[in-house]
Parts: C-alpha cells; sequence; structure tokens
C-alpha cells in the first residue's frame, strides 16, 4: 500500500499553513513527518485523517482518492489525554468500538495490548490514578487496538522512560514488520534515524525536503572532512580558515571543491600525525537544523 | 449509524453511573414519594388540634356612639370573623387604644358613622383582608338599616341582602383552571430540565476537549454522529429522571388515594389527558433537543471550563424570554395574545408557547401540525448546524472564538 499525498493547501482564513505539501510512505516502512513547531505536521496529520478537507489537493491510496470506511488509522495525538474520570477497559473498549469493531472482539483486542505493554493490572482503574508515563501507554492502545492500516505517533517517545521507551521501539518494529504504514513526527531526531527509512521536513507549510533518509545523506555535498588528530595545531596554521574545531575536538576541514577530496587527504596523511580521518556525513540532526532552520 | 449506536450508549451509561445524577435522582424520588404522603401525615397532627379549637381566639372590637348599630354590626361580624371573638367596646376610644396596645385585643372597628369606620391594629399584618371583608358587612349592614327605613321588615331585608344566584359552567373549549396545573409543571420541567441538563452537555463537551481526549474522539467519530450522540443521551438520561419522578408520585399517589380525597389539583395533575400527554412528550422532547444541541455547539468553542458559564449565557437568556412569555400569558389567562401566538410558531419558544396554547386554549389541528413540522425541521437544522460548530470548535484552542468567526469557519467548512 502507498499512501501519497498531492500538492495539498490548507489555510485557516486568511492564513496559509500549507503550501503544496506532497509526500509518500508505503507499508512496511516507517516514514518521518519533521517539521518546527507550527509548521503544519498537525493540519497535516489532521487533513490526511480527514479532521478536515483540504482547500486543494487529494490524498491518494495505491493511486486512488482514499476511502476512509476502508483504510483504518491509528493516532496517537501529541496533545495526549483521554477520559481521566473513566475505567481504562471501558474507554479503550469504546474507542476501539468507535473505529469499527465488534463489542467483543475489541475488548480481546484492548485485553492482548494492555497485556503486551504490561497494564494488565491498571485495566479496572480509572485513568486518572496511573502517572503520566502508564497514561501515555494507554493512549497508545487506541491508536493500536484496531489495527489500523496506517498508524499516526507524534511524539511517541515523549515523557517515556528508557524501559518503556524500549518496549514501544519493539513494538513499532513489529507494526514495521507487519506491513503498516508507520508515520511518525518527532522532534527527536535520534529516533526517526533509528526508525524511518524516508522523511519530509516541513517548513513554513511547505515540503523543503523529502526523500530517503539514507539518499539524503549520501547525497548531501561531501566537501568536509572530519580529522581526529593529537597535535593540531600545524594543520590550523595549515589550512587557516577553511579548519574549524569541532565540539569533540576533532578538526573540521571545508574543502573549497568538492573534488580535491583525495588530494587534501593525501596531503594530511602525509605530512601530519593522523589518528583518523572521514569524510564528514550529516546526521539528521544536522540536516533538520540546515532545512528547517533557514527561511525563518 | 453504528458508531452513532456507541456514542449513544457510552454517553447515557456515563449519566447513569454518575453517582451525582444517580444520587440526586435517587433523593428526588424519595422527597416526591413523602410529599404524596403528607395527607396521612398531617391528618396524623391534625387530630391533637381539636381539643383546643375553642380555647382562645384573639379579641376583635366594636365600638360604636349608637347601641342598636353596635350590636347589628356585632351580630353580621359574629359570621364575617369567625375566628376571632367580637365584643362591644365602651367608654373611650383612649380605653380602646389601649386595650390594643397591652395585647388584650388584637383590632378594632370605630364607628365613625354608619359609613365611615377607623380600624385600630397594633402592628399591620401584610396579609390583614379585615378592613375588605368589614367594607363588605358594613355596606350590608348600612343597606339593610336603609331598608328597614323604607318600611321593610328586617327579615325581608336580610333575604334581599342574602340572595344566592344559581348557575352552571358548560366549557365547550378547555378548561384553563384545571388545564393549569399541568401546563405549569410540564413548563416548569421543561425549564429546569433544559437549564440543568443544556448545561451539562456544554460541560461534557468542553471536559473532553480541555482534557484532549477530543483529540482522539474527533479523528476515530464523526461530528454529527458524536454530537447527535451526546444529546440524545442527555434526553433521555433527562427523561429517565422524569419518569422516575412522576411515576413515583403516581404510584404513592394511588396508595394514599383516600388521603389525598378531592383535592382538585393533584387530580387534575395525575389525570392528564392521554392526547395532552403525547403533546408534553412531543414538546418536551423537540424542545429539549433543540436546547441541546445549541448549548453542545457551544460547549465545543469554550476552551476552558471556566468560560462555559460566559458561553452559555446568551442561549440561557434566550430560553429565559421564551419561558417568561409563556408563563407571564398563563397567568393573566390570556393564552391566545398576538405575542404568544407567534411564539408558538418560533422553534426556540414554540415547545412552551404552543403546549400551553393547546393546553389551555383551542387551536386548530392545522395550527399544531405546522407548528411541530418547524420546531422538528429547525431541531434537525440546529442538530446539523451545532454538529459543524462542534468540528470547528473542538480544534479551536486558546482563547474562546468569537461568534463571527465561528460562523465564517463553518461555512467556509474548514
Amino acid at each position: 500500500m502507498i499512501l501519497e499525498l498531492k500538492t495539498i493547501d490548507k489555510s485557516f482564513g486568511e492564513k496559509e499553513v500549507l503550501k503544496g505539501i506532497s509526500f509518500s510512505a508505503e507499508s512496511g516502512k516507517a516514514f518521518g513527518l519533521l517539521g518546527r513547531n507550527g509548521a503544519g505536521k498537525t493540519t497535516t496529520i489532521r487533513i490526511l485523517m480527514n479532521v478536515f478537507p483540504a482547500n486543494s489537493g487529494e490524498v491518494l491510496v495505491d493511486g486512488r482518492p482514499i476511502n476512509y470506511e476502508k483504510t483504518g488509522f491509528g493516532y496517537l495525538p501529541e496533545e495526549r489525554g483521554l477520559y481521566p474520570k473513566k475505567v481504562i477497559i471501558n474507554q479503550l473498549v469504546y474507542f476501539a468500538e468507535l473505529k469499527g469493531m465488534r463489542h467483543k472482539a475489541a475488548v480481546n483486542a484492548v485485553d492482548y495490548w494492555l497485556d503486551r505493554l504490561g497494564m494488565s493490572e491498571y485495566r479496572n482503574k480509572r485513568l486518572d490514578t496511573l502517572s503520566k508515563g502508564n497514561q501515555q501507554k494507554i493512549q497508545l492502545i487506541t491508536a493500536l487496538a484496531h489495527d489500523p492500516h496506517i498508524v499516526i505517533l507524534d511524539e511517541p517517545f515523549s515523557g517515556l522512560d528508557p524501559v518503556n521507551a524500549m518496549l514501544l521501539k519493539d513494538v513499532v518494529k513489529e507494526q514495521i514488520s507487519k506491513g503498516k504504514i508507520v508515520l511518525f513526527s518527532s522532534h527527536q531526531m535520534n529516533y526517526i534515524e533509528e526508525f524511518c527509512d524516508s522523511i519530509a521536513i516541513i517548513n513554513a507549510g511547505k515540503v523543503a525536503l523529502r526523500g530517503d533518509l539514507h539518499e539524503i545523506k549520501r547525497n548531501y555535498v561531501r566537501d568536509r572532512l572530519v580529522v581526529n588528530t593529537i597535535k593540531p595545531a600545524p594543520i590550523q596554521a595549515d589550512f587557516g580558515a577553511a579548519c574549524t574545531i569541532n565540539d569533540d575536538g576533532s578538526l573540521m576541514i571545508k574543502l573549497n571543491d568538492p573534488a580535491e577530496k583525495q588530494a587534501v587527504m593525501k596531503r594530511l596523511v602525509d605530512n601530519y600525525d593522523i589518528d583518523e580521518l572521514k569524510v564528514f556525513e550529516p546526521s539528521l540532526n544536522d540536516i533538520f537544523v540546515e532545512y528547517a532552520g533557514e527561511q525563518v | 449509524m453504528r458508531q452513532f449506536g456507541k456514542i449513544l450508549k457510552f454517553e447515557l451509561s456515563g449519566y447513569l453511573k454518575n453517582k451525582i445524577f444517580v444520587g440526586i435522582t435517587a433523593f428526588l424520588v424519595i422527597a416526591i414519594a413523602v410529599c404524596m404522603f403528607i395527607p396521612n401525615i398531617t391528618s396524623l397532627f391534625k387530630s391533637d388540634d381539636t381539643t383546643d379549637e375553642n380555647a382562645e381566639l384573639p379579641v376583635m372590637l366594636i365600638y360604636a356612639e349608637n347601641d342598636e348599630l353596635s350590636s347589628l354590626i356585632k351580630e353580621y361580624f359574629d359570621e364575617a370573623f369567625t375566628d376571632y371573638s367580637i365584643i362591644i367596646k365602651d367608654g373611650t376610644i383612649e380605653d380602646l387604644k389601649k386595650q390594643i396596645t397591652n395585647g388584650n385585643a388584637e383590632c378594632a372597628f370605630a364607628m365613625n358613622s354608619a359609613s365611615s369606620y377607623t380600624y385600630y391594629v397594633n402592628n399591620l399584618s401584610m396579609y390583614d383582608t379585615n378592613t375588605a371583608i368589614a367594607d363588605t358587612v358594613l355596606q350590608d349592614v348600612y343597606r339593610v338599616t336603609a331598608m328597614v327605613g323604607t318600611g321593610m321588615t328586617p327579615e325581608q331585608a336580610s333575604e334581599i341582602m342574602s340572595i344566592q344566584i344559581g348557575s352552571e359552567t358548560i366549557t365547550l373549549g378547555k378548561d384553563q383552571m384545571q388545564n393549569f396545573f399541568y401546563t405549569y409543571i410540564m413548563i416548569f420541567a421543561l425549564y429546569m430540565v433544559i437549564l440543568l441538563y443544556g448545561q451539562m452537555v456544554a460541560t461534557n463537551v468542553a471536559t473532553e476537549k480541555s482534557s484532549r481526549a477530543m483529540e482522539v474522539l474527533i479523528t476515530s467519530a464523526k461530528p454529527t454522529s458524536m454530537m447527535f450522540g451526546k444529546v440524545l443521551a442527555s434526553c433521555i438520561a433527562g427523561l429517565v429522571q422524569l419518569v422516575a419522578i412522576f411515576g413515583t408520585a403516581l404510584v404513592f399517589y394511588h396508595v394514599n388515594r383516600s388521603a389525598w380525597g378531592d383535592n382538585m389539583i393533584i387530580e387534575s395533575i395525575f389525570n392528564i389527558p392521554v392526547e395532552l400527554f403525547v403533546y408534553m412528550l412531543v414538546f418536551f422532547v423537540l424542545g429539549f433537543l433543540i436546547y441541546a444541541f445549541l448549548y453542545g455547539a457551544i460547549g465545543s468553542t469554550a476552551s476552558k471550563l471556566e468560560d462555559i458559564n460566559t458561553s452559555v449565557m446568551p442561549i440561557t437568556f434566550l430560553f429565559i424570554i421564551a419561558f417568561f412569555v409563556v408563563i407571564f400569558s398563563m397567568t393573566r389567562g390570556d393564552v391566545d395574545n398576538a405575542l404568544i401566538k407567534v411564539c408558538s410558531y418560533i422553534p426556540f419558544t414554540s415547545p412552551m408557547a404552543m403546549f400551553t396554547r393547546i393546553s389551555m386554549s383551542t387551536v386548530a389541528w392545522y395550527e399544531i401540525v405546522v407548528s411541530i413540522a418547524i420546531l422538528v425541521g429547525s431541531t434537525i437544522g440546529v442538530g446539523f448546524i451545532a454538529a459543524k460548530i462542534y468540528r470547528v470548535g473542538v480544534l479551536l484552542y486558546g482563547t474562546t472564538p468569537k461568534i463571527g468567526s465561528i460562523i465564517k469557519a463553518v461555512v467556509r467548512n474548514q
């Protein structure tokens, strides 16, 4: 299954929130939707889930307009919250039923997930008796119990302790291996890097960058070298302004032209005491800051 | 449709499992049951009272220059003021006043002439009707004396004065007196239930919004299903409560029937004609729904629970106006005035106004049909508009949006 958003425009009153958002995600893979606060991620997700219509553009599944009766969505919103005063099992079953499950199937599914997330002991308790992290696990069940085709997780890891984060990682990996489309929205780049095959960075209502994460990294201009040495001074003197010191003490040498990479590397190895030498590969964080940070 | 059913069930169980809801209903049921025992309870105490019946009646003094006049007045006053012991007082006006101020007598009539008197009383009660009664009685006395003066015997004069007119009333339309009470009860029940439940619906929606359960709900269910499910659930909960209360009243009325005897008010309430009961139900449900939709829509625009009270004010105001138009017309006994007629076709006022007209006046069938048709149509319309406002409103956080911007957003279908 391929989910595709095509040139989605949306404005609230005079304010243009989305300007031609396009990206696609396919089943069995995780997709990362990145963007700074207020970039338009939540609006994109809401349009995707048909909470409100787009001004123009379309949402396609396998090339055809999406049928919301057939395509199931599971959503963990960034703004967490369920019914604080209601018993957990009752509200989870209610949400599963709203998504179209029969009562019995809903109860079974909810019980399975309570057990899977180690929350069975809270089954008949009120939600507000739980800690914040545990409430978040309960909310995750509303996104997964009805076995949706598309799982949208907005900042799923925020507020979880390392053990619960591990548990959630397993669950996410399992969802991906089950052939679902998992849509991530997060500011925690390490998780995105860990799971997502492709990403889209939204900036001020536009897609600033999208594509396969490895490819993006590979295509990143390879015009910088990272040098690890115990004697940095002579190198700094040699390269002048092109050489800067990184936070970890290593040196960063900016090349005038990526083509001279080989020559510069040879020169370094021949003339100086080098421990380690490599071409700089940006982290997702660097890419994000570069694409989402500018133009604002 | 299934989704709507689920929401209805969930919301309804929310009401029926709510301890406060159950507690209040139980309290009211017990209270009304106790009320139905009142005649039995009072009769228990009554038997003890009879012993000191003639014990001490308050004293009313009569003072007149003319002995003949004072004894004639006493004769008539004895009949008119049965809860006073009437005493003719000689002496001066000053003595008379003293008697009252020191508490020996409660009040006094000092006759200045046959047609004028001074009434002395220590503290004049708000409900003192003695002078009014005395006026009528003294008029009679004056007339009888005048007639005797023309040569009539006192018996003949008394006979003329005490002539009884025989009469019989046949009601061809509605008996306002008889229907007044259940109209009153229905109007009041509607008033109470709408204000209480309307607030509950608004709070319910706003709570979901402030707890952010809305984020999941709005992506799981259609706004129309949500709105109609919530409002109908509150309507059913309201009816359950009313049925419990009035059902209890009916049961205990029958238990105590003999004790109630022929109390006209109670009798008329419990012998409401079936046809009128059906109208009552129809107008009650429709009136409830149309307001509950409005309250629900308003609730969805409030970002904080505290904002609700101010947000719902316009609706509450509209509703109270409707209530007063009806109550005002009812108590004046004029339920066919132009205002109430117009109100009986306007959706937000018609549930009360049309029901009042049907029950207390004669209304042509087509008028009822038109009124109900307008009401049904607008209730459904308001329901769908409310659902649209709901969808726009629930996603707006921060300051409560202006009505204008909500309407714009709804029209733009955002």
